[in-house]
């Protein structure tokens, strides 16, 4: 088995059933040392499987986990160099916050005197120096959410599962947690495998992102590829909003392909894809990346469509336009709140740079 | 609720609680009264009964004797209770109701059908009537009220916790005695002050198995039958507050646990 000696963990063709239901389908996944990885999908698409497997609260049906070179697919949870940070926190009630931070240090064999140079460090790290005493009852939701992550971090582990740990925060300090778990991330230079539902967080954090769907992995990469280049319609839907173009393929230009929308030859990024001449396909444009102005006559940019609905939003306005050529192909696109695009019924152009369509794996 | 059917309601519980501490009262303030003879009216009042009790030897052994037998028997009730509890709270497993139902079933037996049926076994064991044959009997009787506070109190942890713990570095066994345990203290305080006045006040599985050594409830049962005195009022008073300071704390540690965890 050759191995990058980046690499600290490999899942290799781990797959995992309850029951009838299939919860991980053969996956394959290599987290590099150091990596900011997200986990994102909606419930039930396998996420958590993945995590509760490295942590060692499940063991796969089938597959390995390799972790620094050692398989720890039958290994317990207290026999790895992994820690977690619980959806909950599951601070120990009965123990104060200095306590619970030294109950995976005694369990570590430390001595007394490392494990309070140890504690006093990441209770300083975490900026919790005054609240060794405290008991988790006494704590505020974010409070509790920098205990649980100080007494994952404090054995030091090679690897730091987080499972929706911002869900119980409210929105406003959700942000700023946020970008604290990225810098801490940063500092400790520890492999963070973070699992959420919550598209927002995935993108502000990461370095990268995998996308489940079903048990099975949809899309692999930076939040930017993901964000501007969906490879699948399901990637496009959940994160960010935007609009779906159906189309049949003319042929392949470069890696660029062209397509028949609505009568008018587009093109599109293929991204590696190469669909058949005259199938059908689809491509996803985000709504800021589709330019829209009002109709001047004369005019033969773009293409041509009518205004069918117009929401303020603050710092942008959200036009829906129905496209002239077929009224049923409503298209979505944020423009600049001060622009004078028109009303209701006005005519407009729009049209996009081919780079920002991309197209979908069918 | 109308003005008149509160009246109704209020006058109901009054009179309810006149119907249980009248009897109760009239007991101690018999224990004062300067008189061998029980009832009014009431001329002079002494706590030389008081001063009787404490003297009386025999009471004062029996005394600590019954203590000795709540103390033991809710040792080994805690024990069990606890350990039938947490295998029951566990993951489900075939015959696991059927475990439950007859961990439960000695709360429910009359108590002098159990009292004979243990008399009849102890003797086929070849346990002589005395202090262990009590302190089995009492304790049997009250596993039952721990399994129940217990398997309470455990459906209300967190699995997750246990999960911190293996997650931490902790085996089954250090997660159990460092986190469960821990978890399940108040539930076992209360639980054990629950079972020592149980075995207190038990009569008839003492009277049964104690053979010549009486505690508390059998010898005021024997001193009775030579007439009711005074002194009994006396210790009866005694025993009440004793149980009520007791009973009072227990309720309220167990309150607290549903509230605060620590």
């Amino acid at each position: 088995m050759s191995q990058n000696p980046d690499t600290l963990v490999q899942l290799q063709g781990v797959s995992k059933r309850f029951g009838s239901v299939v919860a991980l389908d053969d996956l394959d996944i290599d987290i590099k040392a150091g990596e900011f990885v997200t986990f994102l999908g909606p419930s039930g698409c396998g996420k958590s499987t993945t995590l509760r497997i490295l942590g060692g609260f499940e063991k796969p049906d089938t597959g390995r986990v390799i972790l620094d070179g050692e398989d720890v697919t039958r290994l317990p949870p207290n026999k790895r160099k992994v820690n977690m940070v619980f959806q909950d926190y599951a601070l120990f009630p009965h123990m104060s916050v200095a306590q619970n931070i030294d109950f995976g240090l005694e369990l570590k064999g430390m001595s007394v005197s490392q494990i309070e140079a140890r504690r006093q460090e990441v209770m300083s790290f975490l900026e919790l120096d005054e609240f060794g005493s405290r008991y988790p009852d006494q704590l505020s939701g974010g409070q509790r959410q920098r205990v649980a992550l100080a007494r994952a971090l404090a054995p030091d582990p090679a690897l730091l599962l987080l499972d929706e740990p911002l869900g119980a925060l409210d929105a406003k300090l959700r942000s700023q947690v946020q970008q604290e778990l990225k810098a801490i991330q940063r500092r400790t230079n520890t492999t963070f495998f973070f699992v959420t539902h919550d598209q927002d967080e995935a993108l502000t954090m990461s370095d990268r992102i995998v996308v489940m769907n079903g048990g099975k992995v949809e899309q692999d990469g930076t939040p930017e590829d993901l964000y501007l280049r969906p490879a699948s319609r399901f990637v496009a839907e959940f994160i960010g909003e935007t609009n779906l173009l159906n189309g049949h393929c003319l042929g392949m230009e470069g890696d660029e392909v062209v397509i028949d929308w609505l009568g008018t030859p587009v093109r599109a990024r293929a991204g590696g894809l190469q669909p058949i001449k005259g199938s059908k396909v689809t491509c996803s444009l985000r709504l800021e990346k589709l330019g829209c102005v009002p109709s001047r006559s004369g005019s033969e940019m773009g293409i041509p469509a009518h205004i069918a609905n117009k929401v303020f939003m603050g710092s942008r306005t959200a036009v829906t336009v129905s496209v002239d050529a077929a009224p049923e192909v409503l298209l979505r696109a944020y423009v600049d709140a001060e622009m004078a695009i028109g009303s209701v019924g006005d005519a407009v152009q729009i049209d996009w740079d081919s780079a920002n369509l991309a197209l979908l794996r069918q | 609720m109308t003005g008149k059917t509160r009246i109704l309601m209020s006058l109901i519980y009054a009179a309810f609680v006149v119907y249980v501490f009248v009897p109760l009262s009239m007991m101690v303030v018999m224990g004062f009264k300067d008189s061998k003879f029980i009832g009014f009216p009431i001329k002079s009042w002494t706590l030389d009964w008081y001063g009787r009790v404490f003297q009386d030897t025999e009471v004062m052994s029996v005394f600590g004797y019954s203590v000795l037998i709540a103390i033991g028997s809710t040792l080994v009730s805690l024990l069990i209770g606890t350990w039938i509890a947490v295998l029951l709270a566990g993951r489900k497993f075939f015959g696991r109701a059927l475990i439950f139902s007859l961990t439960i079933l000695p709360a429910v037996v009359p108590g002098i059908i159990s009292a004979i049926a243990f008399r009849i076994y102890a003797r086929l064991l070849g346990i002589e009537p005395g202090m262990m044959a009590v302190i089995w009997a009492h304790a049997v009787h009250n596993v039952p009220f721990v399994v129940l506070v217990i398997v309470a109190r455990l459906s209300t942890m967190p699995t997750n916790y246990i999960e911190a713990a293996r997650d931490l570095g902790a085996d089954p066994l250090v997660a159990f005695t460092r986190v469960t345990l821990p978890y399940l203290r108040p539930a076992m305080i209360g639980a054990g002050i629950f079972c020592l006045l149980l075995s207190f006040d038990d009569f008839v599985r003492s009277y049964f198995l104690g053979g010549y050594q009486p505690t508390l409830p059998v010898l005021i049962f024997s001193k009775l039958r030579s007439g009711m005195s005074p002194e009994i009022n006396a210790i009866s008073t005694i025993v009440i507050v004793l149980t009520a300071v007791l009973g009072v704390w227990a309720e309220r540690s167990m309150r607290r646990m549903n509230g605060a965890s620590r």
